[in-house]
């Protein structure tokens, strides 16, 4: 047996700073956010779940690619319905403005439904509901085919998407108490899922995770997608460079000062 | 100054901490900020009637009578569990995504079919808005988590959700899960001391017979294979048979139609009362 080595190396620096993005001490931020986002990860696979049968599958997305794919995917989604689109929108922005996301996804509700007819999904005393609407044969449901024009190709067992939100939900516990910011999104889970993540299942939920001065997903403002902090950086390079060149004077030899100044300007 | 002896200040104290897991349901994160979640408490004598609706139902469901005996033999011996009763109303989208997760091509067309053509609800209530029922779950799950930080023992029960609805608690909800909480010690829903001695090994066997057939299967190359339930199980060999059942079906329809209903009778107007004053 390979003997465990003890690594008493132990000892560096290592600055850390939210600012400049993706800079090395952003990308040591991050590093820690990703720690933080496996141990929500844990925690959805230790939630509760109907009869203790094992049905989350998950992804983590991180890397500034990653992030924009995930958001121009959610921004293509957004005007397909008007009924999400700002939704979409607003959070496309907190996607470009998250460290991590985390992608919980249930791998039984399309397929392998609970069967303990609870009536869930239909209202029904038993799993007709389900059944009488999915390509299946004794019970066994053919997925195979994945041409739906849905969004989510339901139903789904209801069973199951309830345990997907403990598993969401003990995520997000296990996020508020490690101090990250996260929060729970439709329109992450939808754009993912048709990105391919979670690709066993039929139904994701996407939890943007950040640690940053401002919590990302709350306090927005108005066109949220037109007015927030990458826009309002690249208007002020747009305004400000602007505002340099119709100056006119030669720094090294004289400089406008105020007027009614008594003393000279350093 | 004080001295609190004995355990009657911690089951009093139960109820504190339910209170405050309550808050912790309520401040659980959402989905579609759009669901609104209800939480009551129930404890001591207020847990008799869902004891008795689960009695019958016990009968039927291995599971739910692990639950209505642990319940039942806690209260018996004064270690009653508090209850929270955990609802909300899923049955309606207000979203207007028209995602299809529920099976209709819009959120219109699975209303219309909510308010006119369902079954009314089963045992745990809907048809559901899958995106709501997350949100509901997503409260349940930290009432749970909630629990587990202030170490009181709990576990999130869809048989207490059924003799919640029978009994009509939370009637503004359509669907309905129970989080039971205590008594103050460890392993009372796991694992469940409560329960020692209620199965005999023949009868435990039984069950891993019935529920996980493919242990016991013997070569199948024959194509009705020989079942290994005993010692010398090739003499003589026993074969697996499936059929509807003409006992099975009626004890379940004497349990939910006509004991259970015998026993809501007795406590629906008390339970639904409560409400009417409260309004």
């Amino acid at each position: 047996m390979r003997r465990y080595v003890e690594d008493l190396n132990f000892q560096g620096e290592e600055y850390v700073s939210e600012w400049t993005p993706w800079s090395p001490q952003d990308i040591r931020r991050k590093k820690g956010v990703l720690e933080a986002a496996r141990l929500m990860l844990n925690s959805a696979l230790t939630a509760p779940f109907a009869g203790g049968v094992p049905s989350t599958e998950a992804h983590l997305v991180y890397g500034q690619e990653e992030l924009e794919a995930l958001a121009r995917k959610m921004e293509e989604l957004a005007h397909t319905n008007s009924a999400w689109k700002k939704a979409f929108l607003y959070e496309a922005v907190m996607v470009r403005d998250s460290d991590v996301i985390l992608l919980i996804g249930n791998t039984r509700c399309h397929e392998t439904p609970l069967d303990a007819g609870c009536g869930m999904c239909g209202g029904t005393m038993d799993c007709g509901y389900f059944y009488e609407k999915k390509n299946h044969k004794y019970g066994l449901v053919d997925i195979t085919d994945r041409s739906s024009p849905r969004m989510i190709d339901g139903p789904l067992c209801s069973a199951r998407v309830n345990d997907m939100g403990y598993a969401v939900g003990s995520a997000l516990w296990t996020a508020r108490t490690l101090m990250v910011d996260a929060r729970p999104f439709a329109s992450v889970g939808i754009a993912g899922h048709k990105l391919g993540y979670c690709p066993k299942s039929g139904m994701v939920v996407g939890i943007p995770v950040a640690a940053k001065a401002k919590n990302p997903y709350v306090d927005v403002n108005v066109d949220y997608h037109l007015i927030n902090m990458d826009k309002v950086l690249d208007n002020t390079r747009k305004i400000y460079q602007t505002a340099r060149i119709i100056r006119g004077f030669d720094y090294r030899k004289w400089v406008p000062k105020p007027v009614n100044t008594d003393k000279e300007e350093d | 100054m004080g001295h609190l002896i004995g355990k009657e200040y911690c089951l009093d104290h139960l109820v504190e901490v339910a209170k405050s897991i309550v808050l912790a349901i309520h401040k659980a994160p959402q989905i579609t900020g759009k669901t609104e979640i209800q939480a009551e408490i129930l404890w001591g004598d207020d847990l008799e009637p869902i004891i008795e609706v689960l009695g019958p139902v016990a009968k039927v469901a291995r599971y739910v009578q692990w639950d209505y005996e642990t319940i039942k033999r806690c209260h018996e011996k004064g270690e009653s569990p508090v209850i929270i009763n955990l609802g909300a109303k899923v049955s309606t989208s207000n979203l207007g995504w028209n995602c299809g997760a529920c099976g209709f091509d819009t959120c219109r067309e699975f209303n219309r079919y909510s308010k006119n053509d369902s079954g009314g609800g089963g045992q745990l209530g809907g048809p559901c808005c899958n995106w709501k029922l997350l949100d509901y779950a997503i409260a349940c799950d930290w009432a749970c988590a909630s629990a587990w930080h202030y170490n009181v023992d709990n576990r999130i029960m869809g048989s207490l959700g059924f003799a919640l609805m029978a009994l009509g608690y939370l009637p503004e909800a359509d669907v309905r899960l129970g989080l039971a909480l205590g008594p103050p010690r460890d392993m009372v829903y796991y694992s469940r001391e409560e329960m020692h001695k209620t199965l005999d090994y023949e009868q435990d066997k039984m069950d891993m017979i019935r529920c996980v057939p493919t242990m016991f299967t013997g070569f199948p190359g024959g194509g009705n294979p020989m079942y290994k339930t005993k010692q010398d199980w090739w003499a003589p060999p026993e074969y697996m048979g499936v059929g509807y059942s003409d006992a099975a079906m009626e004890v379940m329809q004497e349990v939910l139609y006509e004991q259970v209903p015998e026993i809501v009778v007795k406590h629906a107007d008390a339970v639904a009362a409560r409400y009417t004053k409260s309004n």
